[in-house]
């Protein structure tokens, strides 16, 4: 199913928040920029979540491995993540309520990218947990938060993207908010 | 019923109140369901069975009255475990001989990702079942010299049992033991344990808690240091 036709001139009525109403190359791209970031960051989001959801203690490990939130947190945010991740992934990936989930995404990033700075700052032994390590590095391996942060900052920025420029191909919401009463 | 519905407000101020509640909301409640699942699965664990000879810490071994008490947290799947064991065990063995010192294992399981049936967890539940029969020291040597490749199957239960016979753990009790995981519990227990007490990664040696470096001088220095 696509929701958006091919052939289909400019930005339907459809299409929220940006309103050009000239034909640009611009926003042709846009859109298509938006749904490629959408399914980058939904992707990873699920992905992320999937490996993480069948151990959560694990889970809970890597998130007390950092020592930043006091045990009583830590047991809300270890086991709670996982599934809100898969969720979150899955919201965007399908484009419901997108710029709410690009919203989401750039707390829980900028929340990342701070805990492993300053995982990295404190000179912690630690793996991200990102997907599903129990916060455990390899056997034998070094910490990599250069490349932790890397990642997470690029999803960062695919998010903060999102919540500009929301609107894409390919996403339930053009669906769901064509419902005007015409 | 035609007619009746609220005009929907165009999409240009935004979403609207309704999806940014309706999305929040689902993902706490995502959220929700996982930290029931958590607190679900703590409680039906219920009180962990320790194993005779072990307590709820881990696998105590040497004279309690020793000065030193050498803390190793290990995972039986750690490659970097079994050379400490290789490097340091005689030493080990020499300071609990000597009364200098006592060791408690914790055999945690953090590397269960790493074989395709959980090797870390059924090899420590199994250590446990060596505890109980008094053989967990010539076990733990055993399992270290049979110790599976990363990423692999880990060894299957039937060989884990042979290992125990072969360190001296005679009678039924111990196959039991191994298959059903009677000291599965326990093995969890260490594991968050371990993760409470800071340790992220094996082997993590202490000596009266204060971590020490994976050698043998600084292992001895900090023996000599607490007599």
């Amino acid at each position: 199913m696509t929701p958006g036709t091919p052939g289909n001139h400019g930005p339907g009525p459809g299409d929220s928040s940006t309103m050009t109403t000239v034909e640009s190359p611009r926003a042709r791209v846009l859109p298509w920029l938006s749904t490629l970031a959408r399914l980058v960051l939904g992707g990873v989001w699920i992905a992320a979540g999937v490996a993480k959801i069948t151990d959560l203690d694990a889970s809970v490990r890597a998130v007390r491995a950092y020592a930043l939130l006091p045990e009583a947190v830590v047991q809300i945010v270890g086991p709670g993540l996982p599934p809100a991740e898969i969720l979150l992934g899955a919201l965007l990936v399908l484009g419901v309520g997108v710029r709410v989930g690009a919203v989401i995404s750039t707390v829980l990033m900028a929340a990342f990218v701070v805990g492993i700075a300053s995982a990295w700052i404190r000179g912690l032994s630690i793996d991200c947990g990102c997907f599903g390590s129990g916060g455990a590095l390899a056997p034998g391996a070094e910490p990599t938060y250069g490349r932790e942060l890397a990642r997470d900052g690029g999803l960062l920025v695919l998010a903060l993207f999102l919540v500009r420029w929301p609107a894409g191909r390919w996403a339930l919401d053009a669906v769901l908010t064509r419902k005007d009463p015409t | 019923m035609a007619n009746k519905r609220k005009p929907v407000v165009a999409a240009r101020s935004g979403p609207s109140t309704a999806m940014i509640i309706g999305i929040v909301v689902v993902v706490l409640f995502a959220a929700a369901v996982g930290f029931g699942v958590y607190r679900s699965q703590q409680a039906a664990t219920g009180p962990v069975a320790v194993p005779p000879n072990a307590t709820a810490e881990g696998v105590p071994v040497g004279r309690a009255s020793a000065k030193a008490t050498i803390d190793i947290y290990l995972d039986f799947q750690c490659p970097v475990c079994r050379e400490y064991e290789q490097q340091s065990g005689a030493t080990i063995d020499q300071l609990v001989a000597s009364g200098q010192a006592k060791v408690v294992y914790h055999p945690i399981a953090i590397l269960d990702r790493y074989s395709s049936t959980q090797y870390s967890s059924r090899a420590s539940a199994a250590s446990g079942c060596a505890a109980a029969s008094g053989v967990f020291p010539q076990y733990v040597k055993l399992l270290y010299a049979n110790q599976p490749p990363e990423n692999g199957d880990g060894l299957s239960a039937a060989q884990l049992v042979s290992l125990g016979q072969q360190a001296g753990a005679t009678g039924s009790g111990f196959a039991t033991c191994v298959t059903d995981q009677t000291y599965k519990a326990w093995t969890a227990s260490l594991t968050d344990q371990a993760s409470k007490a800071g340790v992220n990664g094996t082997p993590t040696v202490k000596v009266n808690g204060q971590v020490v470096d994976n050698t043998d001088a600084a292992l001895r220095a900090a023996v000599a240091a607490a007599q």
